[in-house]
């Protein structure tokens, strides 16, 4: 099976990308969309009076908290979502047999600080929910996962620029 | 570029064409005005055998080494 080209493992994966990058659109939206009416039921709780809902009181009380925690799950989806699109945007080089793009640099060294930023990110969100009354949820799990994967995705971005500059020279090689 | 290519001097001096030289060659025209204007990188071992069989000349010939002004 080939790794490159059209009908490849690339072009599968590509495939699979963009059906997890539609479904992640369709998740942000659906959390934006849930959090701006907590906003709503938060800043002016008369509105639920409309609606109909078991436990009222419970909701306006942690509606803050549920804010909170939308808008940290919009942001994560977010930075996922950005991850994704460069990806299939580097998924789409590979399709045309062209990997070593100038731009692929670019791409990756942005996948490594997007993957940085949302580690940070789930770090604060840990330190946030700590203080927060009621929420037992979010566990701190300090792994050397996500910061090994930010390496080697700055080291395979060097690998590409180094893959670049060849190709650059090859092509004024007569 | 401090190294120069004089293609244009030896296509003259043997009343070749550039379209004429790359038949001849296999090189495209357009890699030979890449030489020319000294904007290629590198040159083959093949490219420059295929240039001095056609030219009639050694690599010498073809290829200066021009010292750049000091700035």
């Amino acid at each position: 099976m080939r790794a490159l080209g059209p009908g490849s493992v690339s072009s599968f994966l590509k495939m699979v990308l963009d059906i997890v990058h539609f479904a992640l659109i369709a998740g942000v939206i659906g959390v934006a969309l849930l959090a701006f009416a907590d906003l709503l039921f938060t800043v002016n709780p008369a509105l639920l009076d409309s609606v109909e809902i078991a436990d009222r009181g419970q909701l306006i009380e942690r509606g803050p908290v549920m804010l909170m925690g939308l808008l940290a799950a919009g942001f994560y989806m977010a930075g996922v979502l950005a991850i994704i699109g460069a990806l299939r945007r580097i998924f789409a080089t590979l399709i045309v047999g062209d990997p070593f793009r100038p731009d692929n640099v670019g791409r990756l060294r942005m996948i490594a600080l997007m993957l940085g930023i949302l580690e940070l990110g789930r770090y604060a969100l840990w330190s946030i929910s700590v203080w927060l009354p009621d929420v037992h949820h979010v566990r701190p799990t300090f792994g050397l996962t996500a910061w090994f994967s930010v390496l080697v995705v700055l080291v395979l971005a060097e690998v590409f620029r180094e893959g670049a500059r060849l190709r650059r020279e090859a092509e004024l090689t007569i | 570029m401090a190294i120069r290519i004089r293609l244009d001097e030896l296509l003259m001096a043997r009343r070749m064409s550039l379209a004429e030289l790359a038949d001849r060659t296999g090189v495209s025209a357009a890699n030979l005005t890449v030489l020319k204007t000294g904007e290629a990188r590198a040159i083959r071992f093949t490219t420059l055998e295929a240039l001095c069989r056609e030219l009639g000349c050694g690599p010498g010939e073809l290829l200066t080494y021009e010292t750049e002004p000091e700035a």
